[in-house]
């Protein structure tokens, strides 16, 4: 990969990065319970005014120095403190929600891209073939279910009605001092139904913006060459057609990841899985912005660094880019 | 929800003798080549099926019930007088279902509208103006393309709200309906505004916008009277999609808890069941109504919305 | 029957085929000529109806030659010589005719029986300019997988190979791992070549293989594959637009009009004593580079409309010539004695004289380099000489 292309990749996420912080700054001075905000506070004296203002440093200039002050504070790690959990540091509160959506939103996507790559490209390569009338029908249906639409009869049937699976939860109480592989098992029980919903979700729009670029991909003169050197249909497939057809979904599955986060937050909440979703939900109850707005934080920084990879990807990918 | 459209397409319908579209003739063909695809008239008639629902609520369930009109038991299973059982306050589901139709349309509709004027317009004056105008706004969608804005919303609705109040309200609209509708808007229009832009710039080539500037049309009405046009087919069918896209949104965001609730939308409801612990109790007659009736407008708008993109932009499929 | 019923093989095409370093294919006779179409019709199916992009195709084509296809795009020309290993689009099916390589009919195969003839009997030069080349596979590779898949070979000996290809069509063994857009044009086209020698063939089609070029580099390949062609016995099929590389490249030339032959026979014949209105008119819209030729004849008119073909001769609508019959019945296919036949009502017979001789367009003597004994010809219309006359 040249150097220019990763630099102007890394250049563009770093903009972006910078964007997200002001636009986060401006949030924090427009939140309720916002430092200018007590200000107006019309039973404070015009002195305890003035001190707040000088103490919370809102004497000085809006830009730079607020911001740079802002800033400088977001970067070591200082996300304000947490109104709902009695005053701990946002980060900390964020640290303790991360994991266990990383492990549900992390092991969806990796089954939802071998799973939706492999029907979508099947299904485009076969046009109007058993795969796709089946496949792109039951693909259209999952894309059209939110996450928690798709979780909430799982409960219902898997968990609710046959037992088989806890219905709520990451762990079950007083686990703690079980032998490992009890644990990992009871973790494993609680995470099948959540990891299917957000699968399920994913897998329905990966193989139909597969199907799609495998049936551009098709047309291709590249295509007819292989043909012409009568190589079967099977090998044409996975050696030609979709190694090209894959470039463009690179792209996409790195830009989804927004739209992810969030439907994972509703499949979390059906689940009461203890991760990003649930903290959103009491935080939101709570009305405890600081923590709301950390979690945008995180989650918009995520998925700059997932493009500038998907970036990164592809110019592996595709050698006109990487040369 | 994930557009299904990839937000950079190839320059669209290139090919296609876009400059015929305008004749009331293809018009027609166009809309018969829509309803000759199964998934276009399955679609079609799923989304008439629920325009009617939204339109006369009242004349096939009569009134919302609330709280006080309630007349069921708690979460009473379906049987006895109620075609899909009763939530926790007894209110019939049947009853909020279709009413919830409404409500979720009014606000996908709303929500659409809202992308696809400003999407259509950014679209149309990045591709026609070109230049510093034309980076400017793609490096803002690729922006909003990156930035997750239903995470945004999620912090942005509840901000919003206490500034100005929940019952604040806007030409007769409740702001709780505004927010959402906003949110849904800031989310979607990138795409739109990217798609018509690669079109509009493909139309941009053809000779008849050159003949317009010699003639000695302004810019903007050879937006008006010679891009929009031939762009508008594109708008239709992005409006469609965007559509399928609104109201999955609101169904997110109201699940959340971002909903008004003395508008049940489908997610309204859905929200209600969660919170009623309806899918551990095993009421799946309070979950099932709503969810179908989300899944299949949101499949129908699909369906419709692919059968307009296909047939505007026939990727050489009959090649093998 | 109306291809040419020479002498099947001659001993030049056994030693061709005594070349080879495959057998011939199982179910060959090596008595039988190289290649044979005969009355080939290809369909296409539109929405608005069913279209005969091909109809009633005959030629033959020997070992060691080299047929060029000419006429305007879409006159089915392509679409002629991909029906051959039937690379259609998927709306496109042979409707009737035969295809004999070696004797087998080809038409009838089924799609895995037909992939043994893809390529390592028939392979095809695509133009470079397109999309032929897989954009995101080395060059090494795309020319050593049919020697892999194809021949069986190991991995090691089809890169081996791969590089003497590379080496034998002027690229440096060293750029096997070069990515199709790190070469120029001349380069990929090259490669293209390199990747359809792979299989040793027995034909190769060259579907505008120097189109998109520019002049030098389009020289430089056109003498490569002649060479090849001298060197390695192929035969070749050259499909262009371009009449001066079928002047220059091939032995035979076979003008197509609106999915049908109107004249074919030796380059040498048709170029400087065209008989079809239709050659004539392709040949003065020519520019001729040795004639100080200011004034380029255009042909009035657009080919039919393919769903709606006119019922008679179809050039008849551009046509100075038509007379009423030329509206209304098709016209045969005579063979005259000097190895062409055209399809015209001006020559209902091989013995008829051309009924237009005075007021025929003077016909340009000369394009790109004639082939010996090109000027023997009298100009305007050679004499008729008896041959057998088309059913």
């Amino acid at each position: 990969m040249s150097a220019r292309y990763l630099g102007r990749k890394v250049v563009q996420a770093f903009v972006t990065v910078c964007a997200i912080l002001v636009l986060n700054f401006l949030m924090f001075r427009m939140m309720p319970g916002s430092p200018d905000r007590v200000i107006k506070n019309p039973n404070l004296t015009e002195e305890t005014r003035a001190a707040l203002r000088a103490r919370w440093g809102l004497d000085q200039p809006l830009v730079p120095d607020q911001l740079v002050a802002y800033v400088k504070a977001t970067v070591t790690g200082d996300l304000g403190y947490s109104i709902f959990y009695r005053g701990q540091p946002v980060t900390d509160v964020l640290a303790a929600s991360v994991g266990p959506t990383v492990l549900l939103v992390g092991l969806a996507e990796v089954f939802a891209i071998i799973g939706g790559l492999a029907i979508g490209a099947y299904a485009g390569w076969r046009r109007g073939g058993k795969v796709d009338s089946i496949g792109t029908g039951a693909s259209l249906v999952l894309y059209s279910m939110p996450y928690f639409v798709i979780g909430m009869p799982l409960i219902i049937v898997f968990a609710a009605g046959l037992g088989w699976f806890p219905t709520s939860g990451m762990t079950t109480p007083g686990m703690s001092d079980k032998p490992i592989v009890a644990q990992a098992w009871d973790l494993g029980s609680h995470l099948v139904l959540p990891l299917v919903a957000v699968t399920l979700g994913l897998l329905g729009s990966y193989s139909i913006l597969m199907r799609s670029s495998i049936i551009d991909t098709r047309s291709e003169d590249y295509i007819t060459t292989a043909r012409a050197k009568g190589l079967r249909d099977g090998r044409i497939l996975r050696h030609h057609a979709f190694p090209n057809a894959l470039l463009p979904m690179v792209t996409l599955i790195a830009i989804n990841l927004g739209y992810v986060i969030a439907g994972a937050i509703t499949a979390e909440i059906v689940f009461s899985w203890p991760g990003l979703g649930t903290l959103t939900i009491h935080a939101l109850s709570a009305r405890d912005y600081p923590v709301l707005q950390g979690i945008f934080l995180l989650v918009a920084v995520s998925v700059v660094i997932a493009n500038l990879i998907a970036d990164i990807v592809y110019g592996y990918l595709d050698p006109r880019v990487r040369a | 929800m994930t557009p299904l459209v990839a937000p950079d397409p190839l320059p669209p319908v290139a090919a296609a003798p876009a400059g015929a579209r305008r004749r009331p003739g293809r018009a027609r063909t166009f809309v018969g080549q829509v309803l000759a695809r199964n998934d276009g008239r399955i679609g079609l008639l799923i989304l008439i099926a629920f325009a009617v629902l939204a339109a006369f609520p009242d004349l096939f369930v009569g009134r919302l019930e609330t709280a006080t009109t309630a007349t069921g038991r708690s979460l009473q299973p379906p049987g006895g007088g109620y075609l899909f059982g009763t939530d926790e306050l007894g209110r019939d589901v049947l009853n909020m279902t279709v009413h919830g139709a409404r409500i979720s349309m009014a606000i996908g509709l709303m929500a659409t509208m809202i992308t696809v004027v400003f999407g259509a317009l950014l679209g149309i004056i990045a591709g026609y103006v070109g230049g510093r105008t034309d980076t400017v706004i793609m490096r803002i969608s690729d922006f909003f393309l990156v930035l997750p804005t239903i995470v945004l919303a999620i912090i942005l609705a509840p901000v919003i709200l206490d500034i100005v109040g929940a019952d604040a309200e806007l030409f007769g609209i409740r702001a709780t309906m505004i927010v959402i509708v906003v949110v849904i808007g800031l989310t979607s229009w990138a795409t739109t505004a990217r798609i018509i832009r690669s079109q509009v710039l493909s139309i941009k080539m053809r000779m008849f916008v050159d003949r317009a500037r010699v003639i000695g049309s302004g810019p903007g009405r050879i937006m008006r009277r010679h891009v929009l046009p031939n762009v508008i087919n594109l708008i239709v069918a992005q409006a469609v999609l965007t559509f399928a896209i609104a109201v999955f949104t609101e169904t997110t965001l109201a699940f959340i808890g971002l909903g008004d609730p003395f508008a049940p939308s489908w997610g309204q409801i859905l929200n209600a069941a969660q919170s009623a612990g309806a899918p551990g109790l095993g009421a799946w007659w309070y979950i099932a109504p709503p969810a179908v009736c989300v899944v299949l407008v949101v499949l129908a708008f699909t369906l419709v919305g692919n059968a307009l993109d296909d047939v505007l932009n026939p990727k050489s499929g009959a090649r093998r | 029957m109306t291809v040419d019923p020479r002498d099947p093989v001659g001993s030049a095409a056994a030693e061709i085929r005594g070349r080879r370093q495959w057998p011939l294919p199982k179910l060959a006779d090596p008595k039988a000529p190289l290649l044979v179409v005969d009355d080939l019709t290809v369909r296409f199916r539109m929405p608005a109806g069913s279209v005969k992009a091909v109809d009633g195709v005959s030629f033959r084509l020997d070992d060691g030659e080299a047929l060029g296809i000419a006429g305007e795009s879409g006159c089915g020309k392509t679409t002629t010589a991909l029906s051959l290993v039937r690379l259609l689009p998927a709306n496109g099916r042979i409707k009737s005719g035969k295809v004999e390589l070696f004797g087998i009919d080809l038409v009838p195969k089924t799609e895995s029986q037909l992939a043994r003839y893809r390529w390592r009997e028939i392979s095809i030069v695509f133009q470079g300019a397109m999309n032929a080349l897989n954009p995101v596979q080395r060059i090494g590779d795309q020319v050593g997988e049919p020697i892999e898949i194809r021949l069986g070979q190991s991995r090691e000996s089809a890169r081996k190979r791969a590089g003497e290809l590379l080496e034998l069509v002027g690229i440096p063994r060293k750029r096997a791992d070069a990515y199709p857009h790190e070469l120029s044009g001349g380069m990929r086209q090259r490669a293209i070549i390199a990747m359809a020698l792979a299989c040793d063939p027995a034909i190769v089609i060259g579907d505008e293989p120097t189109t998109a070029l520019d002049v030098m580099v389009q020289a430089q390949i056109l003498q490569l594959l002649e060479q090849l062609r001298h060197d390695l016995g192929l035969s070749l099929m050259l499909i262009t637009h371009d009449l001066s590389v079928i002047a220059e490249t091939c032995d035979r030339v076979m003008v197509m009009y609106a999915g049908r032959v109107a004249e074919e026979g030796p380059v040498s014949r048709v170029f400087t004593a065209p008989r079809h209105p239709y050659t004539r008119k392709l040949l003065s819209s020519f520019p001729n580079i040795h004639a100080d030729r200011r004034t380029l004849d255009v042909i009035a008119g657009a080919l039919p409309d393919p769903r709606n073909p006119p019922p008679g001769c179809r050039f008849a609508p551009r046509c100075s010539f038509a007379m009423d019959v030329c509206r209304e019945v098709v016209p045969p296919e005579v063979r005259f004695a000097d190895g062409v036949r055209v399809a015209c009502h001006l020559f209902p017979t091989a013995d008829t004289a051309p009924l237009v001789q005075a007021s025929g367009p003077s016909v340009p003597l000369s394009i790109g380099r004639p082939a010996d004994g090109a000027h023997e010809a009298a100009p305007g219309m050679p004499a008729p000489v008896t041959g057998d006359r088309a059913p």
